[in-house]
């Protein structure tokens, strides 16, 4: 009660988390490595490029002391790729979300693997991985899907919270005109928006219908989330009733073979006694 | 033809409207009353339904009163649920209001649903509070209990902001005088009209209370 | 659902046509004739929470193998009006045109609860569709709204946190007519399209 807040993440709390993001930036002047709670951030030496989380790169660029690198993503081109992919080739689904970072060993090029154990589905592989990298475990927000080099044509969870911060206090810096990928960015808000209310239909029909939201970004299901909860809720209430004579006669059907046909409830009893 | 359950029903209404209200309006004490009294009256006459039995009553001899007695039986059940649920959603309104660092007298100063915070001049004439005796000892008593709650930890304001900061330090501006206050940074005196800069988690309760604007 | 749950108390509110199968000499009160007996057979509309106990309660023994000879329950009960046939085919044809309000203002609570007592498969299927499809228009004006009140005023902070669906236009007759479940879920909705739009705002804030 004393909570006021609805279950999960608020719109505010998403935005701040989102500010742990690593992205890459160019630094203006020196800056002597800063001894923070997650670690120490790098030495700043100009022209080098260095990822700073989106806070502190926020802060030094309204200081003037650094520029920032926005990630590959928000090119103009990426965004139009993904605007493509969503309304084109699959209108139904949200644009897959970017792949686990791979790399090649030295000893075998040509041969790309992936850098994250837990995403890897074959065990040997994974054993072999954590061999050769204990360091590797790479989740969000440590996994960096906003840096430069993060690739294009996907939408890092935080996607949209990334984008607003940097367009709004590093418009400059982007490789476009910002109002050019504002206004993308507008487009894919919408689009998604819509696929977004579309995706309920997948629940009118019995079955396993359910949501998938895969793709989905932190500000999306903050935005979402108590109106897809309580809709998936009330699904299940009206068809709770339903869903419970089915149990019943699934039930009755597995023990139909041992006992002899009515009274089924009664030699339940009976059996307890 | 108004039937048993009816008056029960529309202090659930109440409570209805209740919820979705940022004040708590009036408790409704005559509503109250007449439903208690006809759980009383529902209970008498069950007694007398069932006094010539001699307490050897057989509900499948005697059908038809055993339906009557039902009918009481459910009726009395169903009163007081809603006496039950009415009082539990203004018991949670209040404990609401204590969290968000309301006053009593705000409270009971309050005449039907005005805003709050606007009872200076008020007092000491005759206002109705929205709030029953009682309720107004379980607003008093759970404010202690959350104070004493609170009082275990001097580092962190339980009932403050749940807000992400946005800065450490903030500009805010006096509105009323609010004496001398210690922060980390020393003393600072908080004179109406005044404007500093602050650290956001020194003043997060003054704000609250009205003494300090927020600037920018 | 919660003992102090307001809106299941009020579900069961929802009156439902019962017929009485025996005489109760002091019970002509519920039929607007009261110091008379209530015959059986008389109909009566009776709240959820005395129809549905009268119906299951009986004052005899059951017999299993022949339930002719069991004691006859007080009272035997249909759907209420709002879940019948009517209602039930206008959905069929097109749930975003009724208005769920004017049949009960907790229409699906009141649904599922008749679902509990007896078996409806039919009404289920047509109540899960009804209540998917007019969630996708319930998301549509909620966003249109939400969306609209932190752009004209700048700051809609505390005047629509109340059950005031102040609507204008096209939707406004949809929107009067949903029940409390669809309220809710309209609530939801509007209220986190007008948080992201404050947050939105408040970016530039920073």
């Amino acid at each position: 009660m004393a909570l006021p807040l609805p279950p999960g993440l608020t719109q505010n709390e998403v935005a701040f988390l989102a500010e742990m993001e690593m992205v890459t930036v160019v630094p203006r002047q020196r800056l002597d490595s800063i001894d923070l709670l997650g670690g120490k951030t790098p030495q700043l030496r100009p022209p080098h490029r260095a990822q700073l989380p989106l806070w502190l790169a926020l802060l030094l660029k309204k200081q003037r002391r650094a520029n920032i690198v926005p990630p590959a993503w928000m090119h103009p081109a990426s965004l139009a790729e993904i605007i493509h992919r969503e309304t084109k080739e699959d209108p139904e689904a949200f644009s897959p979300p970017p792949p686990p970072p791979s790399r090649a060993l030295y000893s075998q090029p040509g041969t790309a693997r992936r850098l994250n154990p837990s995403y890897v589905d074959d065990f040997t592989q994974t054993q072999q991985n954590s061999q050769q990298d204990p360091n590797s475990i790479l989740s969000p927000p440590f996994l960096p899907s906003n840096v430069a080099e993060s690739p294009a044509g996907y939408l890092p969870y935080h996607w949209l919270e990334v984008a607003e911060a940097l367009l709004t206090h590093a418009g400059d810096d982007m490789p476009a005109p910002a109002g050019e990928v504002r206004s993308l960015l507008r487009d894919l808000v919408e689009v998604r928006a819509a696929k977004m209310r579309s995706s309920t239909s997948a629940l009118e029909g019995f079955g396993d219908a359910y949501l998938t939201l895969r793709g989905v970004g932190a500000m999306e299901l903050a935005e979402n989330r108590a109106f897809l909860a309580g809709l998936v809720d009330g699904v299940r209430k009206i068809g709770a009733s339903a869903e419970a004579t089915r149990r019943e006669e699934e039930e009755e059907a597995r023990r139909g073979g041992d006992y002899g046909g009515d009274g089924d409830e009664d030699s339940d009893e009976d059996m307890g006694l | 033809m108004p039937m048993y359950g009816d008056l029960g029903n529309k202090l659930v209404q109440h409570a209805k409207r209740t919820q979705n209200l940022s004040h708590l309006p009036p408790y409704q004490t005559e509503l109250v009353r007449a439903v208690a009294r006809e759980i009383r009256d529902l209970d008498k006459d069950v007694a007398s339904l069932l006094e010539p039995f001699q307490g050897s009553f057989d509900p499948s001899a005697e059908q038809a009163t055993a339906c009557t007695l039902l009918v009481n039986h459910l009726s009395m059940r169903r009163n007081k649920r809603c006496l039950l649920a009415y009082h539990r959603i203004r018991t949670d309104k209040l404990e609401e209001l204590v969290w968000n660092g309301a006053d009593i007298l705000d409270l009971a100063g309050q005449t039907t649903g005005g805003p709050k915070g606007v009872t200076e001049g008020n007092e000491g004439g005759g206002t109705t509070s929205s709030l029953s005796p009682q309720e107004e000892d379980y607003f008093r008593q759970f404010g202690d209990l959350l104070a004493l709650y609170k009082g275990q930890w001097t580092d962190i304001d339980l009932t403050g902001s749940l807000e992400p900061p946005r800065d450490l330090f903030i500009d805010v501006r006096v509105l009323k005088d609010a004496g001398e206050i210690q922060t980390e940074y020393g003393a600072i005196n908080l004179t109406k009209n005044s404007q500093f800069y602050v650290r956001q988690g020194d003043v997060e309760r003054l704000i609250v209370q009205g003494y300090l604007q927020k600037l920018g | 659902m919660s003992y102090y749950d307001i809106d299941a108390i009020l579900t069961d509110a929802e009156k439902i046509p019962c017929t009485f199968q025996i005489d109760v000499p002091d019970l002509g009160y519920l039929d607007n004739q009261p110091g008379h007996t209530l015959k059986s057979g008389s109909r009566v509309a009776l709240p959820i929470w005395l129809a549905e106990m009268l119906a299951i309660a009986n004052t005899g023994t059951i017999d299993m193998d022949d339930p002719s000879q069991s004691s006859k329950s007080f009272i035997t009960f249909d759907l209420p009006p709002a879940l019948g046939n009517d209602v039930v085919q206008a959905l069929k044809a097109d749930p975003r045109s009724v208005p769920l309000r004017d049949q009960s203002a907790h229409f699906y609570a009141l649904a599922t609860h008749m679902m509990e007592l007896s078996e409806e498969p039919e009404l289920s299927a047509v109540l899960r569709k009804t209540f998917v499809s007019r969630a996708a228009e319930i998301a549509l004006h909620a966003r249109k709204v939400g969306g609209a009140g932190g752009k004209g005023k700048g700051k809609a902070t505390k005047d629509d946190n109340a059950s005031n669906l102040g609507v204008g236009g096209a939707g406004e007759d949809f929107l009067r007519g949903l029940d409390e479940w669809e309220r809710k879920l309209f609530r939801c909705a509007h209220d986190g399209t007008k948080a992201s739009k404050e947050w939105m705002e408040n970016v530039k804030k920073r």
